[in-house]
């Protein structure tokens, strides 16, 4: 993994504010169904759950299946009603 | 597992107020002859042999005209006397002129009703929806789909029978078609005709991480590359400290003429010979590290206008080269650059779906992502392509033929603001 993640979230809001978060991951998403120039077959390595947290909290989780194309990308909205820490996390297939 | 974290406070946004007074006093430093930057002046610059890249077509085209070769053909001198009326099948031609395996097929460039069977015709050439009530006997018509040239030197419409790419009877029956071609074309839609489908415009934030990803090579790929030392301990960065501030204009005036090689040279290979003189790296051109760092000076270069010199004797010669390389016919479908990109030929036209640009808009934005590829293209890559496209042999990247073609298609960008890397489908 290269790139770090992107995430852009507003820096300053008012208490109780509903704001959009928006998250890119720089990921092959490479399917299992592709063949190499071989004709042998590319293992499946997809990111397959991402979730976000804030102050410990869930907040946003879902699973990733392999039709999702590369670099996936989310936006989702959150009220915030405190200060705090969001917490992302992208898992994939092996681990990494 | 991907880690991110991402602080948030809550409060009222507070104005910050700055006042800032900047004072430079600027002391030209006294008649500092420009030193001319080191550059590995021996070998190529790219992969030898060049090696087409995987996935495009690998068709033989070596009988044709490529920018280095003049091999194809040439015109008949006279039309084919035909004094038997043709019995083509115009079945059988109804088929060809929508077939895509011997060039764009005719519906990329005409409009022939609802008859061709093809979606998003172009309008490269005439609508030929009444060619049948236009009077044309079969002489004529077998004539201008074999080798247009005999009545028209000037045309754009390649030489189907001279290069090979339809035979007598296949042309036979094209033109039993043309014949059955009386009505005005009904469009379903819009899309569907040439002359209402919307121009494409490129509205995307190319300069957004979360839009372009070839971004994401100047964030990060390009400052790390930046800083990684080669086999003798240098690094871009033990000369250049601060690129950003260096590079503000660099690439503006690229590509230039370069006496130490006797030709143009683009940021590409620039990168590719100097680094190795510098640091010993080989970042060859079309390599993801080349990439990466030409897109990377170019991005600095943002918002500078386009200005090369075109002036100097040797500059001068070389746009003139690369003039009438952009007029040369190439490949099996024997197109020059101009026959689509110039006002009056092609260009602002549709060829199938695609949109033809003029060639000034064609540079300001290179290197740029491209959707359709999921990579990064630099303007040579891009230059193959077109010659792929239209069935001529391409040339490996740092040939010299491409250097002058971008020289000159750069003098017709000046002052244009570049904006890298850009994005296209």
């Amino acid at each position: 993994m290269t790139n770090k993640p992107r995430i852009k979230v507003p820096d300053q809001i008012r208490k109780g504010e509903i704001i959009q978060i928006k998250t890119l991951v720089a990921h092959d998403m490479e399917n299992g169904l592709r063949r190499d120039q071989a004709g042998k077959v590319i293992p499946r390595k997809i990111i397959n759950r991402f979730t976000c947290s804030f102050n410990g909290k869930p907040v946003f989780a879902c699973d990733l299946e392999p039709a999702l194309a590369a670099n996936p990308y989310f936006v989702f909205s959150v009220r915030v009603d405190e200060s705090g820490l969001f917490n992302f996390t992208w898992t994939d297939d092996d681990g990494t | 597992m991907i880690f991110a974290r991402s602080w948030i406070v809550i409060g009222a946004a507070i104005p910050l107020l700055a006042a800032s007074v900047l004072i430079s006093i600027g002391l030209a430093p006294a008649a500092t002859p420009e030193r001319a930057a080191p550059l590995a002046t021996d070998g190529p610059a790219a992969a030898r042999p060049w090696i087409r890249y995987g996935g495009w077509p690998n068709r033989d085209t070596s009988k044709f005209n490529s920018l280095s070769t003049m091999v194809s053909p040439p015109p008949p001198k006279a039309p084919r006397t035909i004094t038997t009326p043709l019995a083509g099948d115009p079945i059988a031609g109804q088929k060809l002129v929508a077939d895509r395996t011997r060039g764009g097929s005719c519906i990329a460039c005409h409009v022939m009703g609802p008859a061709g069977g093809a979606d998003l015709p172009g309008n490269v050439g005439p609508d030929l929806s009444e060619i049948g009530t236009a009077g044309r006997d079969d002489e004529w018509l077998f004539n201008y789909i074999y080798d247009a040239r005999v009545y028209n030197p000037a045309t754009v419409m390649p030489p189907w029978g001279t290069h090979g790419l339809l035979s007598d009877s296949e042309i036979g029956d094209i033109v039993a078609f043309l014949k059955t071609l009386t009505r005005p074309a009904p469009f379903k839609s819009e899309l569907d005709d040439p002359s209402r489908r919307p121009i494409p415009r490129e509205q995307r934030d190319n300069l957004d991480p979360m839009i372009n990803p070839a971004v994401w090579a100047v964030e990060e790929r390009a400052p790390a590359l930046w800083k990684s030392p080669g086999p003798g301990g240098a690094a871009c960065v033990s000369c250049h400290a601060a690129p950003e501030q260096a590079f503000k204009t660099w690439a503006a005036a690229m590509p230039r003429w370069e006496p130490r090689l006797g030709k143009v040279l683009g940021v590409e290979e620039f990168v590719a010979r100097h680094a190795k003189a510098t640091t010993g790296h080989d970042w060859l051109m079309e390599s993801e590290e080349n990439i990466a760092l030409s897109t990377y000076l170019r991005y600095l270069a943002n918002g500078a206008l386009i200005n090369v010199d075109g002036e100097s004797a040797p500059a001068k010669a070389t746009y003139e080269r690369g003039e009438a390389l952009s007029t040369r016919k190439i490949g099996a479908l024997n197109f020059s650059c101009a026959d689509c990109h110039s006002g009056d030929k092609g260009a602002q036209k549709w060829i199938r779906g695609q949109w033809l640009g003029e060639l000034r808009g064609q540079l300001d934005h290179f290197p740029t992502w491209r959707t359709s590829q999921q990579s990064i293209w630099d303007i040579r890559k891009r230059f193959q392509w077109c010659q792929v496209a239209i069935w001529a042999d391409d040339l490996p990247p740092d040939a010299s033929e491409y250097g002058d073609l971008e020289l000159y298609l750069a003098a017709q960008n000046a002052g244009q603001k570049l904006s890298v890397p850009g994005i296209r489908h």
